[in-house]
C-alpha cells in the first residue's frame, strides 16, 4: 500500500528512470573501484612486505660470507698469538655467525621449500666451517702440532670456501630474481590500481555527463510540454468561455421564449376568459349554434329562459327549446326552417316571434334575432338572441 | 402618435434610489400577469414593482417614482384609464403603456388616447413587443 506512490511515480516517469539507472551504474562502478582499489593495496602491503624481507634476507646472505671470513681471520690471529683475548675474539666472531646464521635460516623459514632446501646447504657448510675452526682451536690451545698442521693442511685441501661462495651466489640471485619479479608485479598492480581509478572515474564522469544530459533533455521536454499545457488550456478556456457564452444566450432565448409561451397562454386564457365573459353578461339569452342548428354554447340567461341546463342543450338542436311562431293558432309550421335558412343563406334574422318551450313544458314569447357568424367570409355557425317579451298590461 | 405625443414623452431621468436598473411599475388584477412580467423583465435587466390594485399603484407611486408604468385596462376598482389620469397628477412627464386584453384598433388609439398613454400593447402580443415598446421610452 504504502508501496503504491512510489511505483506509479517510477512508472509514470521515464526519465527518472533512467536518471535513477544512471546513478545506479555510477554507484556501482565507484563501488568496483574501491574494491578492486582495496584489493590491489592489500596486495601491495604484502609485497611490499615481502619486498622488505627479502631485502633483509640479502643483506643477512651478503654479511655470511664476509663475517665467516673475519671470523676465520680472528681464528688465524689466535693461532699465531696463542692470546686467550685472541681466541675470546674469535668465538665471538663465531658466534656472531653462528646469529647471523639463526636470523637467516628465520627468515627463509617464510619462504619456499627450495629456498630452505638451498640454505639448509649453505648452513650445513657453515656448520662444518665452525665445526673445523673449533677442533683447529682446540688443537692449538692443546698445543698438539701434529694434529693441527694435519687440521690446517685439511682445510688448505678443501674446497669449501668456493662451494660456500657459489652456494651463496645461487641462493642471491634466486633470490634477486624473485625480488624483480615481485617488483614487476607490484608495478602492474600499481598500474592496475591507478587504471582502475582513472578508468572509473572516468566511466563515472560520463555517466555522470550522461544524466545531465537526460535531465537536460527532459528540462527541455518538460518545458516544451507545459508550454503546448499552457497553450491547450488557454484554447480551451476560451472555448469554454465561447461555449459557455453560447449555452448562457441558449439558456436566456429559451427562458425568453418559455415566458413568451406562458405569456401567450395567459393572453389566449385571458381572452377566451373576457370573450365569454361578454357573452355571460348579457342579460338576453344567447345560444351559439352550429350551422346545423345545434347548440354549441348558451350563456346563463338562456339557460335562466329554457330552464335548460347547458348538458341538456349542448350538442342538441335549437329546436328542442325554440319553435318560431306561426301566427295563429292552428296554423301550419313553415315548409322549411326559417332559422336554418338564415345560417345556410347567410343573411341576419331580426325580431321574429318565436316560442320557448322550457324544460318544465311551459311555453314562452320571445323576440328572435339570428345573426350568422362568419370565418373568413364563410359561415360557420350562428348566434341566437332572444328576447323575452313581457306580457302584455290589460 | 410621435408627432402628437404629449408632455410625458419618454424620460431617462428620475434616479431611483438604491439602484441603476430603471424602475417599471405594472399594474394588473390578474397575479399570473404581473408574475410573468416581473420574470421577463428582470430578466431584460430592469427593475419592476407590481400592484393589483389602484389604491396599491397610487401608494407605490407616491413611495418611489418608477421610470415607467405598465396598466392594464380593466382593474377591479376602477378602469385603467381612469387610474393614468389619476396619476399623471404624480407624475406628469412618466411614460405609461396600456397593456390589455381589450382589442383596441390602432387608429382608436392614436386619436382617442394619446393624451393618456405613452403606448398601447395587446396582451395578444408576444413579449418582445412590450420591450421595444418599453425600450422606445426607456432602456434597460
Amino acid at each position: 500500500m504504502s508501496t503504491e506512490p512510489t511505483q506509479s511515480f517510477l512508472g509514470n516517469d521515464r526519465t527518472l528512470r533512467r536518471v535513477l539507472l544512471f546513478f545506479a551504474l555510477i554507484l556501482a562502478v565507484l563501488v568496483f573501484v574501491v574494491v578492486v582499489s582495496l584489493r590491489n593495496l592489500n596486495r601491495s602491503i604484502a609485497t611490499s612486505d615481502w619486498v622488505n624481507h627479502t631485502h633483509a634476507l640479502l643483506t643477512e646472505l651478503d654479511a655470511l660470507q664476509p663475517t665467516l671470513e673475519a671470523a676465520e681471520g680472528a681464528l688465524s690471529k689466535y693461532l699465531l698469538t696463542s692470546d686467550a683475548r685472541d681466541h675470546a675474539a674469535y668465538q665471538e666472531k663465531f658466534a656472531e655467525l653462528g646469529e647471523r646464521v639463526d636470523v637467516t635460516t628465520a627468515l627463509v623459514a617464510a619462504g619456499a621449500p627450495q629456498e630452505k632446501e638451498a640454505f639448509a646447504l649453505i648452513t650445513e657448510l657453515l656448520a662444518g666451517r665452525a665445526e673445523l675452526a673449533g677442533r683447529i682451536a682446540t688443537a692449538r690451545k692443546a698445543d698438539d702440532p701434529a694434529v693441527l698442521q694435519q687440521l690446517l693442511a685439511a682445510d688448505a685441501a678443501s674446497n669449501d670456501h668456493r662451494e660456500l661462495a657459489r652456494h651463496l651466489e645461487k641462493f642471491r640471485n634466486s633470490q634477486t630474481d624473485l625480488l624483480s619479479a615481485r617488483d614487476r608485479a607490484s608495478f602492474l598492480q600499481a598500474q592496475t590500481t591507478r587504471w582502475t581509478v582513472l578508468g572509473g572515474l572516468g566511466l563515472d564522469f560520463l555517466l555522470l555527463c550522461g544524466a545531465a544530459w537526460l535531465i537536460r533533455d527532459d528540462l527541455a521536454a518538460r518545458r516544451v510540454a507545459s508550454r503546448l499545457l499552457q497553450q491547450s488550456n488557454a484554447e480551451l478556456e476560451d472555448k469554454v468561455r465561447l461555449r459557455t457564452a453560447e449555452l448562457t444566450a441558449a439558456n436566456a432565448q429559451l427562458t425568453a421564449q418559455n415566458l413568451e409561451e406562458r405569456w401567450a397562454k395567459q393572453a389566449v386564457e385571458h381572452q377566451n376568459r373576457y370573450n365569454l365573459l361578454i357573452i355571460d353578461s348579457i342579460s338576453d339569452a344567447v345560444f351559439v349554434v352550429t350551422k346545423l342548428m345545434n347548440v354549441s354554447r348558451l350563456n346563463p340567461a338562456a339557460v335562466h329562459l329554457t330552464g335548460y341546463e347547458p348538458v341538456d342543450l349542448i350538442d342538441k338542436p335549437l329546436s328542442r327549446t325554440l319553435q318560431p311562431a306561426t301566427g295563429a293558432a292552428g296554423a301550419a309550421q313553415p315548409a322549411f326552417d326559417p332559422l336554418t335558412r338564415t345560417l345556410a343563406e347567410g343573411h341576419e334574422l331580426r325580431d321574429r316571434p318565436a316560442i320557448v318551450t322550457t324544460k318544465g313544458g311551459q311555453t314562452v314569447t320571445v323576440r328572435l334575432n339570428v345573426y350568422p357568424l362568419r370565418d373568413r367570409d364563410k359561415v360557420v355557425g350562428g348566434v341566437v338572441v332572444l328576447q323575452v317579451i313581457p306580457p302584455a298590461i290589460p | 402618435m410621435s408627432d402628437t405625443r404629449p408632455p410625458f414623452l419618454p424620460t431617462h431621468s428620475m434616479p431611483t434610489p438604491g439602484s441603476t436598473r430603471k424602475h417599471i411599475l405594472a399594474i394588473d388584477d390578474e397575479l399570473p400577469i404581473l408574475e410573468l412580467l416581473k420574470e421577463y423583465l428582470e430578466a431584460q435587466g430592469y427593475r419592476v414593482s407590481t400592484a393589483s390594485t389602484a389604491h396599491e399603484a397610487k401608494r407605490m407611486v407616491e413611495t418611489e417614482a418608477p421610470q415607467l408604468i405598465i396598466t392594464d385596462l380593466q382593474l377591479e376598482e376602477t378602469d385603467g384609464l381612469h387610474l393614468i389620469e389619476q396619476l399623471r397628477v404624480l407624475l406628469p412627464k412618466t411614460p405609461v403603456i396600456l397593456l390589455t386584453g381589450v382589442m383596441f384598433d390602432t387608429r382608436v388609439v392614436e386619436e382617442n388616447l394619446k393624451w393618456k398613454v405613452s403606448g398601447y400593447v395587446s396582451k395578444t402580443a408576444p413579449l418582445q413587443t412590450l420591450l421595444q415598446e418599453i425600450r422606445r421610452f426607456i432602456s434597460s
